[in-house]
């Protein structure tokens, strides 16, 4: 699915009774099964620009489309990843997962089925009954990755998904994003603060400004395919990730 | 997995102290007793303001085998559960429609306010007026009491609902239902349930305070009868009957809870 | 503006307060029943007249529930207390040692309260009437035990509704046909909301007192027994000051209304009444030097309520009316003595409705007449 974003804007209303702006205008597209991360400071708007996109939040001004279509509700088709886990307590792992296929309308057995089959890749095979307050932080992540990849999405919307979690965690868990996507080809938008993330996943990384978050720049990573950890020593990366460093500390300058 | 003598020392120690912890509450009671007894055995206050155990007990084996007791039970118990069905009924519904629609709160709240901070000892008679002498006037009383809590904890319960699993749902195209079954429900339990058991230990005062105004049957009306006849043993029968009851109310909401928020358990473990 | 209930009470307040310095004055205690009510005029009166307190007494008044006056005088938190008699036998079935040494109420007063095209000359017609009663406890309900037995009925053969204290309300919406009630009150309240049209169709409500059937001993005082052992003389003493109190309530019942304003909050006492019933006060005390007979004085009474109504209007003198029912209760030849036959009828009631404890024992030491006797000398 592609996206196409069109000088888009989000005011929120401020306690003073005037608007706060809080993104845009910003434009650009996104193409089929395109990996894209979209980076910037905190409360640069991101997360905001991911909730007009999954079709959550109707923009101020100006208008998003999906397949040329114009999006006025959460998309079918589209899953999204929360900042923290999003899992609900009262559920068990194998339940959360679950969820969409529920709300879908499948029946429990068939649905057990699908998520059970799902377990293994998600190293939680023995974890199908534990409760989320029962879990590390990443398996808990993993378990939310597994909601999103049940659905199996055509489109992915990633808001800081690793963000609460430790570095070695992180990157683990950010191949194995990149491992699970491989199998089949989806339009992938990522929101991270981290540089060496986006540079190590995306196929593209849309640069923000801060607050109201405006298109910086857009650099296309064309490091080759599968990407590995090694990958953010040698001197391609380590360029690419000095070159959108600099477009961050222009604007900042 | 080999446990260590230290280890298994250790776990011996907590399973006694677990086990004490469990036995303190009846210690607690046993203590009391022998007090009661006591004070009666070395009559420091008049047998006819403390009667001995002997004569409650003896009191109680009367008032059971005569049936005494069991009727005025069932009336009270009945009252209680028809008012608890209303009260905590009307509470929930009311409840969830005030979180979802906050204009709702405006227009109500003045009303609920008053209803809950004026003293229902000083309007029950009005009540009894109005709804008869019979048991639905306690019915009445009864819901009247328990209702609040129940409307403010599905108030909070439902406000509580974390607004990213809101989105989440959103996002599954959840309707207004699943809604309402998958998310609000279970994540508001906890809190309802919490709500629930102060319903059930009101309850009890709700039925009495309207059988003490007027009723021909009840636990209320069996402790006036029992003091008019100067039958203190049976007072005290009465009056424990009661906490017996607003106990069990409160067990049994306890044991749901225990069934249904099994996660809140294990995480907390 | 200082109107005359507030000159009543600080009035009140100061005589109190005079009386309370006098240091050879005995503190006592009397609990009394229900709540401050025109119908305890006695012993406001006694208190503001300087009847307790010549007779050696600082008087201090306390409302409570029946139960709970018996049992803190039969366990010696206050010597005396008002309660009536069956109270007496009932507790001391179950241990309670309090003896009854003056009868305040020489008819029992409670009632049954009907319309009055509902013929109950013969009481056979109670069957199967609805009957308001507060609860299956107290003076109502012994006395409807007792109107039953006369008529050679029991409980089953009626409809018995629960309704609190609320029986003027219960009434006139129709939901009983008739109320176990206080002779001197509730009849008095249908009437004047009869009167206002706000009780149905019912034109006049019609009175079968409980007393017109059996002699059932009635309110009264009673003593803690250490205390009628330790000191009798201040027990006659008592009695004495109470028979007096209770006396020129019966003979000037202005005199009494006006000394119940500053103890009953809600009592009517507009200004133009207070002014009214002084005025009366004042004249009844010039009657009374002539010594008029018990029947001129009751006499006088009818007088003084007709002449009253001239003047003010039913919901003025409601209150007073019922002073005045209650002095019709209270009025005797001998104040204070009650009958053994009346104490054993009061046990057979109770026996019949199966109240009794175990330990009642002999009815004489239920009650003496005896400090009557010495407090007449």
């Amino acid at each position: 699915m592609r996206f196409s974003v069109e000088n888009i804007e989000v005011n929120f209303p401020a306690p003073a009774g005037d608007l706060l702006p809080a993104l845009g205008p910003i434009s650009f597209e996104v193409a089929d099964d395109q990996f894209v991360c979209l980076l910037g400071p905190s409360g640069c708007g991101k997360s905001t620009l991911i909730r007009v996109l999954a079709g959550l939040l109707p923009p101020s001004a100006g208008a998003a489309y999906c397949d040329g279509e114009l999006i006025q509700h959460p998309l079918a088709g589209a899953a999204i990843m929360f900042q923290d886990t999003n899992l609900m307590p009262w559920r068990t792992v194998l339940d959360n997962i679950a969820l969409p296929l529920e709300i879908a309308g499948m029946s429990r057995p068939e649905r057990y089925r699908a998520v059970r089959k799902l377990l293994p890749q998600l190293n939680l095979e023995n974890f199908e009954l534990a409760y989320p307050a029962e879990l590390s932080g990443g398996m808990a992540q993993r378990v939310s990755l597994g909601r999103v990849i049940v659905q199996q999405p055509r489109v992915w919307l990633l808001d800081e998904p690793f963000a609460a979690l430790d570095a070695l965690t992180r990157e683990a868990l950010s191949l194995e994003l990149l491992r699970l996507r491989a199998r089949s080809l989806q339009t992938i938008i990522l929101v991270t603060h981290d540089i060496n993330e986006a540079v190590l996943l995306a196929d593209r990384v849309i640069v923000m400004s801060r607050r109201p978050g405006r298109l910086v720049a857009d650099i296309p990573i064309d490091l080759p395919r599968p990407r590995l950890a090694e990958m953010i020593y040698q001197h391609e990366f380590l360029q690419l990730a000095k070159q959108i460093r600099g477009c961050i500390e222009d604007q900042r300058a | 997995m080999q446990t260590t003598g230290k280890a298994k020392e250790f776990r011996a120690g907590r399973k006694r102290q677990l086990f004490l912890r469990r036995l303190s509450p009846l210690l607690t009671i046993l203590l009391l007793l022998l007090l009661w007894q006591a004070v009666a055995d070395r009559q420091i206050i008049p047998r006819i303001l403390v009667p001995p155990p002997a004569d409650v007990y003896a009191a109680f084996t009367t008032a059971l085998a005569d049936g005494v007791l069991a009727k005025h039970t069932m009336t009270t118990l009945g009252e209680m559960m028809y008012g608890l069905l209303f009260g905590v009924g009307v509470g929930l519904v009311l409840g969830y429609a005030i979180a979802k629609a906050p204009l709702l709160e405006y227009v109500l709240s003045p009303i609920i306010v008053a209803f809950q901070s004026t003293p229902i000892v000083a309007y029950a008679p009005l009540l009894i007026i109005w709804f008869g002498t019979g048991p639905s006037s306690k019915v009445v009383t009864t819901a009247v009491i328990v209702f609040f809590p129940a409307l403010v904890n599905a108030i909070v319960g439902i406000r509580s609902v974390s607004p990213p699993l809101r989105d989440l749902m959103r996002s599954l195209n959840a309707g207004p239902w699943r809604t309402f079954r998958l998310l609000e429900l279970p994540a508001a339990l906890p809190v309802i349930l919490a709500g629930l058991k102060t319903s059930a230990t009101l309850a009890v005062i709700g039925a009495v305070v309207g059988e003490f105004v007027g009723s021909g049957s009840g636990l209320g009306v069996l402790v006036i009868m029992a003091r008019s006849q100067y039958n203190t043993p049976l007072v005290v029968v009465t009056v424990l009957t009661m906490t017996v009851i607003a106990l069990s109310l409160y067990g049994l909401v306890a044991l749901v809870e225990w069934r249904l928020l099994d996660w809140q358990r294990r995480a907390a473990s | 503006m200082l109107t005359l209930r507030r000159f009543a009470t600080i009035a009140a307040l100061l005589l109190t307060s005079l009386v309370g310095a006098q240091a050879d004055l005995t503190d006592e205690r009397i609990l009394l029943t229900f709540i401050p009510n025109v119908q305890f005029a006695p012993f406001y009166l006694g208190i503001q007249h300087d009847v307790f307190s010549d007779a050696g007494f600082d008087v201090a008044l306390q409302h409570l529930q029946e139960p709970e006056v018996l049992d803190l005088v039969a366990v010696g938190q206050a010597n005396y207390g008002i309660v009536s008699g069956e109270q007496v036998i009932l507790a001391r079935s179950r241990g309670r040692d309090v003896v009854y040494v003056f009868e305040w109420f020489q008819q029992y007063p409670v009632a049954l309260v009907h319309a009055s095209d509902l013929d109950l000359s013969d009481l056979a017609a109670l069957r199967g009437l609805r009957i308001g009663i507060p609860g299956r406890f107290g003076a109502s309900y012994s006395g409807l035990t007792t109107l039953l037995a006369s008529a050679g009925l029991n409980e089953t053969e009626i409809e018995l509704n629960e309704i609190g204290f609320n029986a003027p309300e219960v009434f006139c919406l129709g939901a009983v046909d008739a109320a176990m009630v206080y002779s001197n009150n509730e009849p008095l309240q249908i009437r004047n909301l009869a009167a206002a049209g706000e009780c149905g169709d019912l034109n006049d409500v019609a009175v079968l007192t409980v007393a017109s059937q059996v002699d059932l001993v009635s309110n009264g005082l009673i003593v803690n027994r250490g205390q009628l052992d330790e000191a009798p003389a201040q027990v006659a003493r008592m009695v004495g000051a109470l028979r007096d109190a209770l006396q020129i309530a019966i003979d000037n019942p202005a005199a009494a209304y006006l000394a119940s304003l500053p103890y009953v909050d809600t009592l009517p006492g507009a200004d133009t009444l207070v002014v009214a019933l002084t005025d009366a006060a004042a004249q009844q005390q010039d009657f009374l030097a002539d010594d008029p007979t018990r029947s001129e004085v009751a006499a006088s009474r009818r007088a003084l309520a007709e002449q009253l109504s001239e003047q003010f209007d039913g919901a003025a003198l409601a209150q007073f009316h019922v002073l005045l029912n209650s002095i019709e209760l209270w009025d005797a030849d001998a104040l204070g003595f009650s009958d053994l036959a009346s104490w054993e009828a009061m046990r057979d009631t109770l026996a019949l409705m199966n109240l009794l404890g175990g330990e009642l024992g002999d009815l004489d030491s239920a009650f003496s007449n005896e400090f009557l006797a010495v407090s007449d000398e």
